[in-house]
């Protein structure tokens, strides 16, 4: 009877045999046959992207870039290590996560890391991405290239990898630099919730990195001229970081309801005005890395009383503060997305040929 | 003239053997002249028992010759203890030169079991003369001891300390050193302090009293009732005892927690969760009409299944489940919330650190817009790639 089942289980739905031994020699037979037929090349699209990242690291611009970055994250380590001292106190709810004030904490004018990579993120995303497509065309490189056999989107697409990796590892080292000092200097090495809520910090800066080189190199597409792309990012950069808040202060204060309105009215108002400003993509960047690094912060919106009674002050568990900037983050990524598929979009469908 | 002559002569020999006779029987240092006189200045003295009496007696020889005066005592009553010294030595016999006195030093013991009363001897100088002396004892000489408390009934709840102070009086004419110890039942403690200082023993001067304070804690569990709790006083002469009273009320004594005694939790906002309590009475009387009670944060509820426990015995406890409801607006962390069981007599409080948790429908949406995007560019590789 066992002889039996087993018999059958040899025998495929359409009624073959196929015994197990001569499958494998099979399968095997296989592999050997792709090994030989396919030789070890590797495909175009990695070809590009390692010519576009020695492209970006010989140039002058990226050296400008990291070096700006550089010194404002060393004079922002700095700060946080002489005031070390000053922020972590005995009794703070938050002292489990005190590695994480390296990241936050400011003092003597310098502001901290994260406002430094919300202030100049942006410049180094436009710097990679604001000429990526139109001084190819100008320069008449763009038709050559793609009279390779090579597609056209894996072009885009290799650029803005590409672009998107060196940040990647500007990003990430500066990160790992900043860890690695701040061992050396507290000696305390970081708990493994502090390691993946700093992992998930540095993450969310490419991104919102990667926001800003989509959007240039959406101007890059649109733009014939590098120059009015250049100009447009920066216009975008400078309109969201100084006149969007002007903006809004004026709306704010044209709509502020008395003082002696209802505190339900009050705290509308106070969602309204919070939610103009998160129409930045510095505010959502802000909200979601503050929440991170500072892992006691329970909410982002104004609070009512009824919320707070009874509250023990805690520092968040790291779902928990994922799940509190869970809305910046999905739009902060769907924005970036959103930039990279009109760039993508408006790319394949234009004419290339002529300059 | 014979007759009244006569009378008169008499009259003056009456009146010179009257002085003699009055004059001997009174102290005797008027003694008869050509004679030995024994003389002090106290014959009668009135002391407490256990005194001892230092008598001077001077020996007075008003002969003219040397006389040699074997010196004694009679009548003394049986316990006491003398000795008769003069020079240093304990002597039997003096010798006077003429016309001089020596003095001789009677130290008397009067002992500490004695009666009062008068009592009287004579210092004997035999074939010569007698000096009589008498000792009142004022009072009857005891070996006792006092131990005494105003206060022997406490009452109290077992959790309480019984502080009781008694006075201890060595009625004995000697510093007594007692040693204090108590005859408590089983799991009873008692502490003796004197002057501040925790005590087994204590010394006191002889008809001097010392305050001691007996410290007393029941055990933990312990039935209402009375208890006695017998002291004494003890030193190898003498003992008092003193018999103190612990009265112990019931008491209310309550425990509110989980089985596994953990008072945390997590919740969603906007949900319910079901926390299993265990409320026990640790007490030693019955708690009634307990009522279960909340201070939570607002907006949240919470329903007790049952809402009243009607009688608890001790040592018993009952299991009582509290549905938390958080409210809907709660942000994420952790809320206190005080679960609460009371009566008139007695209420205990478990204080539940509830970490709120936000709910997951929006974290959903976000994935599901970012999964929309992702789609929509895959639409457009699939449309406009590869061309």
């Amino acid at each position: 009877m066992k002889l039996l089942s087993q018999a059958r289980s040899y025998l495929s739905p359409s009624g073959t045999l196929t015994l197990p031994w001569v499958q494998e020699k099979v399968a095997t037979n296989k592999t050997f046959a792709q090994k030989e037929t396919k030789p070890n090349i590797p495909s175009p699209f990695w070809v590009i992207v390692q010519k576009e990242i020695a492209d970006h690291i010989h140039s002058w611009r990226l050296i400008i870039l990291v070096a700006i970055i550089t010194l404002a994250c060393a004079g922002s380590l700095i700060t946080g290590l002489m005031h070390f001292k000053d922020t972590v106190k005995p009794s703070d709810p938050e002292d489990a996560f005190f590695f994480l004030k390296l990241f936050t904490a400011s003092g003597n004018g310098l502001p901290s890391f994260i406002v430094f990579i919300s202030f100049l993120g942006p410049l180094l995303g436009i710097g990679l991405g604001f000429d990526a497509i139109n001084s190819e065309q100008n320069r008449g490189t763009l038709a050559r290239i793609l009279s390779q056999p090579i597609f056209r989107d894996q072009w885009l697409n290799a650029k803005f990898l590409a672009s998107l990796l060196v940040v990647a590892v500007l990003i990430g080292s500066l990160t790992v630099l900043f860890m690695g000092i701040g061992i050396l200097r507290i000696g305390i090495p970081p708990t493994v919730e502090e390691v993946m809520r700093i992992i998930i910090f540095t993450l969310v800066s490419i991104c919102y990195i990667g926001f800003w080189l989509n959007l240039s190199l959406l101007f890059s597409v649109k733009f014939r001229q590098a120059a009015t792309s250049a100009l447009a990012c920066i216009a975008v950069w400078l309109f969201f970081t100084v006149f969007y808040g002007i903006v809004v202060n004026l709306i704010a204060n044209v709509l502020a309801p008395s003082e002696f309105a209802h505190p339900h009215q009050l705290v509308r108002y106070q969602e309204f005005i919070i939610n103009l400003l998160r129409v930045m993509p510095s505010q959502l960047y802000s909200d979601a890395t503050t929440t991170l690094l500072m892992p006691n912060v329970r909410s982002l919106g104004p609070l009512t009383q009824e919320q707070i009674v009874g509250t023990i002050p805690s520092p968040l568990p790291l779902g928990q503060s994922l799940m509190l900037v869970w809305a910046q983050l999905t739009c902060l990524i769907a924005a970036t997305v959103v930039c990279f598929g009109l760039a993508y979009y408006s790319f394949m469908r234009r004419e290339i040929r002529s300059r | 003239m014979n007759r009244f002559l006569l009378s008169t002569r008499t009259k003056m020999l009456s009146i010179v053997m009257v002085h003699i006779l009055w004059m001997s029987l009174l102290g005797g240092h008027l003694a008869h002249a050509n004679s030995v006189a024994l003389y002090t200045p106290y014959p009668e003295i009135s002391v407490p028992p256990g005194e001892s009496i230092d008598y001077a007696i001077e020996v007075i020889n008003n002969t003219e010759e040397i006389k040699n005066v074997p010196v004694s005592l009679s009548g003394v009553p049986k316990g006491w203890e003398y000795s008769l010294k003069s020079g240093g030595w304990t002597i039997q016999k003096v010798s006077v030169l003429p016309g001089e006195k020596k003095n001789l030093s009677l130290k008397l013991e009067v002992p500490h079991q004695v009666k009062k009363g008068t009592y009287r001897f004579q210092v004997v100088a035999s074939g010569l003369t007698s000096l009589p002396l008498t000792v009142t004892v004022s009072e009857t000489g005891t070996f006792k001891t006092e131990f005494t408390t105003t206060q022997p009934n406490i009452e109290g709840h077992s959790s309480a300390l019984f502080s009781y102070n008694a006075k201890l009086r060595n009625m004995t004419s000697e510093p007594q050193l007692y040693a204090l110890s108590q005859d408590a039942p089983r799991g009873w403690n008692v502490i003796f302090k004197a002057n501040g200082k925790q005590v087994s023993s204590v010394q006191v001067d002889a008809n001097q009293t010392q305050d001691i304070a007996i410290e007393v804690t029941p055990p933990k569990k312990i039935e209402a009732g009375n208890y006695k709790i017998p002291i004494q006083a003890i030193t190898n002469a003498t003992s008092a005892n003193l018999d103190l009273e612990a009265a112990i009320k019931g008491s209310y004594e309550m425990e509110l927690t989980t089985p596994t005694g953990l008072l945390s939790t997590n919740i969603t906002a906007g949900k319910e969760k079901r926390l299993e309590l265990v409320v026990r009475n640790n007490g030693s009387s019955p708690i009634t009409n307990l009522k279960l009670d909340r201070r939570a944060p607002v907006d949240w509820d919470v329903v007790f299944d049952p809402k009243e426990i009607p009688n608890l015995e001790p040592g018993e406890s009952a299991q009582v489940f509290a549905t938390i409801q958080a409210s809907k607006k709660a942000i994420a962390g952790d809320y206190m919330a005080t679960l609460e069981a009371t009566n008139p007599e007695v209420s205990e409080k478990a204080a539940f650190r509830v970490s709120v948790k936000t709910p997951v429908v929006w974290g959903w949406l976000g994935v599901m817009l970012i999964l929309g995007v992702f789609g929509g560019i895959f639409q457009l590789f699939n449309k406009y790639g590869r061309r």
